[in-house]
């Protein structure tokens, strides 16, 4: 996929400050992360553990307030959303992927894939209808009926990507999606990713510390110590400002 | 969303099969406590129970409860049959006495004396007999009266009235018909056993005639203790009973309204049903803290799911739905197998082993609400951490 200067950007934050603790515990998560995100990219965000990426996605997602800075996601300032628009903007345009999955245990394959419709309010009929498509479309038609207990960590990371999909977000935000993976069912799920980004206009962030899936990204963010220390493009991607 | 919630509910078999069990047990304890003391409660009653032909109690104004009486002249039952609207009135008397044992061990009994004429308040009888063999001399009724072990009369004959001593640790039986017992040094012979309605708390009884009771305690010049009166067609009881207390001056009660008075006499004076409801709160308190816990638990365990949620966009109002729904179906089913449970085990426990359980309609209703309440309270404790939830414990690293 090519991208250019003249993209949209999805996710705009600049110096985003976030701290944890007060007085002497007091510790800075975040000291002014800037980045932009464009449309139909796939971004990761790379770093060592405890540098922020974490606290910076849960910030652009929506599940975290920041300290200080502004974050625009999909044209919307964050600072000026009420409790209950964050809530509307994370169920309407954002999914996401974890890495443990976290799949409801008790709920089929199906029923997993559903939720987000659900939670939209999506009757149950036409929400089941649209999760079979998506999950066939990740090639998982056949386990539809199958419980999360029942399907091999791919399998359940392929049915975590149908329900990030199923509503279909903007913005998609995969946290560490295949460190739980053995590095075939990695690749696939990647692939996967790969393949939603190059199909739609679907923003894909992956944090992750697998070095082994760098190939996939079009842009690297590199993180440390609570800041973007460097972005670039990757080889085979051209015309990114790096 | 809320089918994914009871499916949330119901996904971990053993852990939805532990909370229904929990609460089924809460369900039971509750139901089975309350039945039990209603079981006790209408047991204090029984006398009016057992005299359903009377439609209104006639008594002494201070008295209000079967419990503790005092008795009226013998004229009161005239008096009370020259009111226009009773159709019949009959006389019992209650006196409390010891009777004496042909070994020379003693029993309390109640003693109940009945119409002479009608026979208006003696039970029916064991052993296909009728209580007509109340108009021999000297005949009594006895009944255990829901007390066990205190109808034991010696077993050989040498223990039976000696002229040497008292024989008092001898084996025995149960009193039979034609055994003889001893009150104020007079005779009475067991001409019939009955099992009426056990007491509350539990006494024997003897039942004898009205005019056997004057035979019986010489001493006492009043021994008319209610008049039990049969209203004509064109008056209701509660005109007739309003009718008697305004012409006689004395206290005049429909049987339900007696009933009534009598529990109510209960509740206030009886230390034993003080006792008792603070046994059964006890019980009530620890079945409603296993349900609170248990909810609170799963609702606790369930946290990631919830924060799953919570991040994919589900709003406050929609988890606290959640967790209501499955609080409030994990309640209801519990209490119907705990309510279901009750009654089998309750009934069986009742006909098989006499035990004072009577499963009124409050009483299940008590049960269900009992745990609807506490199972809620639990909800909306529980929805607590769920609400205050950060979803992005999700991520990895927190």
């Amino acid at each position: 996929m090519s991208l250019d200067a003249e993209k949209k950007i999805a996710v705009h934050c600049r110096n985003i400050i976030k701290t944890y603790g007060t007085g002497a515990s007091e510790v800075f998560a975040l000291r002014g992360a800037d980045l932009d995100v464009y449309e139909g990219e796939l971004l990761m965000l790379v770093g060592p553990s405890g540098c922020g990426k974490t606290t910076f996605i849960s910030i652009f997602t929506a599940l975290l307030s920041a300290d200080g800075g502004e974050c625009d996601i999909l044209g919307k300032d964050l600072n000026t959303l009420s409790s209950d628009q964050k809530v509307h903007l994370r169920a309407k345009s954002i999914g996401f992927v974890f890495q443990a999955f976290n799949l409801l245990p008790a709920l089929t394959a199906q029923e997993n894939v559903a939720v987000p419709l659900l939670i939209q309010g999506v009757g149950r009929k036409v929400a089941m209808q649209e999760a079979k498509l998506v999950l066939d479309s990740v090639g998982l038609g056949a386990r539809s009926s199958a419980l999360p207990a029942e399907l091999s960590g791919g399998m359940q990371q392929r049915v975590a990507i149908a329900r990030a999909l199923v509503h279909h977000p903007k913005l998609i935000v995969c946290d560490e999606p295949t460190s739980s993976l053995d590095h075939e069912s990695g690749h696939v799920i990647m692939k996967l990713l790969r393949d939603i980004v190059d199909n739609s206009n679907t923003t894909l962030i992956v944090v992750t510390h697998d070095d082994r899936i760098y190939e996939f990204a079009d842009r690297m963010a590199h993180m440390d110590d609570g800041k973007i220390i460097k972005i670039e493009t990757m080889k085979n991607q051209q015309g990114i400002i790096a | 969303m809320y089918q994914i919630a009871l499916k949330m509910l119901m996904g971990d078999r053993a852990k939805y099969i532990g909370l229904l069990l929990g609460i089924a047990f809460t369900a039971f304890l509750v139901t089975f406590a309350l039945s039990y003391f209603a079981g006790f409660i209408t047991r204090g009653f029984a006398l009016i129970s057992e005299n359903n032909s009377a439609d209104v109690w006639v008594m002494d104004p201070a008295v209000n409860s079967t419990e503790l009486t005092i008795n009226m002249p013998d004229s009161t039952l005239g008096r009370v049959r020259s009111v226009k609207g009773v159709d019949y009135a009959v006389p019992m008397s209650l006196n409390d006495i010891t009777a004496r044992f042909p070994n020379g061990s003693f029993q309390f009994f109640q003693m109940i004396g009945v119409d002479d004429a009608t026979l208006a308040g003696a039970p029916m009888l064991l052993d296909g007999r009728l209580p007509e063999v109340l108009h021999t001399p000297d005949s009594v009724i006895v009944d255990a009266g829901g007390s066990a072990g205190k109808l034991q009369t010696p077993l050989a004959k040498r223990d039976q009235w000696p002229f040497d001593r008292a024989h008092l640790n001898v084996p025995t039986r149960e009193l039979m018909l034609g055994d003889e017992l001893l009150v104020n040094d007079r005779r009475i012979i067991i001409s019939g056993r009955s099992k009426t309605i056990p007491r509350f708390p539990p006494r024997p009884l003897l039942y004898t005639t009205y005019s056997n009771v004057t035979h019986l305690l010489p001493s006492e010049s009043r021994r008319l203790t209610f008049v039990l009166v049969s209203a004509q067609e064109n008056i209701s009881p509660k005109q007739l009973a309003n009718r008697i207390e305004q012409q006689t001056g004395l206290r005049a009660r429909t049987a339900s309204e007696f009933k009534e008075d009598t529990v109510h006499w209960f509740l206030i004076n009886s230390e034993d049903v003080g006792d008792m409801a603070a046994m059964l709160i006890l019980a009530m308190t620890v079945g409603f803290g296993v349900t609170g816990v248990m909810l609170y638990m799963f609702t606790y365990e369930n946290l990631k799911q919830y924060a799953v949620l919570k991040a994919m966009g589900a709003s406050a109002s929609m988890l606290l739905g959640m967790i209501f729904i499955q609080a409030g179906v994990g309640a209801l089913l519990g209490a119907g197998m705990g309510i279901g449970m009750c009654a089998i085990v309750g009934e069986s426990v009742s006909m098989t082993l006499d035990y004072p359980f009577r499963m009124m309609w409050f009483t299940p209703l008590f049960g269900i609400l009992g745990v609807l309440i506490v199972s809620l309270t639990a909800a909306a404790i529980s929805a607590r951490p769920v609400l205050k939830l950060e979803p992005g414990v999700v991520f990895s690293g927190r």
